[in-house]
């Protein structure tokens, strides 16, 4: 987070497992696009640590390799954070841990705007965490998140905001497909665009 | 004359003579003959010659299977056009219950059924999971794309997997062709989403 720290407003792009899965695994020109326009746009790719699990091979010999992120984090512009979880079992949304209160918050917008309340999926949640996260730790910082799900992608806005923190967009694609040539761009990864 | 008995209903007239039934079950399995009667139903009328120009299978096979989809009675003879016999086809709904679970096979199925060889994950899921879960997993797509589930959603109420799950709402949009002209992405921000309704207006990029 070199530009917030430095004074500069940093922007901060929160990617979901579809639009991974969209672009392919490494190496392919849609992730050397990606990793152009995240030069240019001056900005990193965040990813929550259940989305990379949930985008990882599991080796018999128990080895975890990620083929679509591990080379973004090795060149690092791929950043993988666990943010506070609710139901860890130390009550971090009972000790006012704003990012663990965020996931449960996602997880009941998430409940009562889903045509199936119970099987609201924890990951979701965790990108929502993940965005007041950032928030809760940088002052001078904007989020731009970038999924295929609606009801996700509107939870995306107003959870931040319920939280005191408003620069926030969110990108829908729809049909996920399309991020394929509209995510790895320099507009989709800037603010004001 | 109208029946309403345990197994037949009908609002009036008589029953149409259902024979062939393994053509319905055929449809399912066999993407060629789904594909001849998804192009009659989307044409609205095709005859024979027009449907052999566009098949992938040879002419004969292609009267073959007018042959099983007409005695089945899911496609009509509607008379000749330049002297060759043109078709129409016919709605139906085909229900199974087994153990308290139903599934129904419908013409909106078959067609994406019929992409099966374009598309690899169709026969994955129905070799892997079968029908039952293919058709609860396609009506949720129908469902997301309506915005009303995720696609972790979809993997959770059907058992797919992640992958398998992403692969096949893509080729059930490729397939239904959703949204292919709607700017995408759409941008959400805290002033176009109404928290409470979650109607939002949208900036299109």
């Amino acid at each position: 987070m070199s530009a917030g720290e430095q004074g500069r407003m940093y922007t901060a792009n929160i990617v979901d497992t579809v639009v991974f899965r969209s672009l392919g695994k490494h190496p392919n020109p849609h992730l050397d696009r990606l990793k152009n326009a995240v030069e240019e746009a001056q900005t990193e790719i965040w990813v929550p640590d259940l989305i990379y699990e949930e985008l990882a091979d599991h080796g018999p010999d128990g080895t975890v390799t990620n083929p679509y992120l591990d080379h973004g984090i090795e060149e690092g512009w791929i950043r993988v954070v666990s943010p506070p979880q609710p139901d860890d079992g130390i009550g971090n949304a009972d000790k006012g841990h704003i990012a663990a209160r965020a996931w449960q918050e996602a997880n009941h917008i998430l409940d009562s705007h889903s045509k199936y309340p119970t099987t609201n999926n924890r990951r979701d949640g965790s990108l929502v965490a993940l965005a007041v996260h950032l928030f809760a730790e940088n002052k001078r910082i904007r989020v731009i998140t970038h999924t295929a799900d609606e009801l996700l992608a509107k939870a995306l806005t107003i959870i931040p905001s319920e939280f005191g923190y408003h620069e926030v967009v969110s990108r829908y694609y729809h049909p996920p497909r399309s991020a394929k040539q509209t995510f790895p761009t320099v507009d989709s990864l800037t603010w004001d665009r | 004359m109208s029946y309403d008995t345990d197994h037949v209903q009908n609002a009036g007239g008589t029953p149409e003579r259902i024979t062939g039934i393994h053509a319905f079950t055929d449809l399912v399995d066999n993407a060629a003959l789904a594909g001849l009667y998804t192009t009659i139903r989307s044409k609205g009328t095709a005859s024979g010659p027009e449907l052999v120009d566009g098949a992938d299978v040879s002419k004969k096979t292609v009267y073959d299977y007018l042959r099983t989809l007409a005695s089945a009675g899911l496609i009509t003879d509607i008379g000749e056009e330049n002297g060759a016999t043109t078709y129409a086809a016919e709605d139906f709904e085909l229900t199974l219950t087994v153990r308290d679970v139903t599934v129904s096979i419908t013409p909106a199925l078959v067609a994406v059924l019929s992409h099966r060889e374009e598309h690899p994950v169709i026969d994955r899921v129905l070799e892997e999971h079968g029908l039952l879960t293919f058709a609860l997993a396609h009506d949720l797509v129908m469902d997301h794309n309506e915005g009303n589930v995720t696609i972790r959603q979809i993997g959770d109420l059907t058992g797919l997997s992640s992958g398998m799950s992403y692969d096949l709402v893509d080729a059930i949009y490729t397939i239904r062709d959703f949204a292919e002209t709607a700017s995408s992405p759409e941008t959400f921000t805290p002033a176009n989403v109404d928290s409470d309704q979650h109607d939002v207006d949208v900036t299109e990029e």
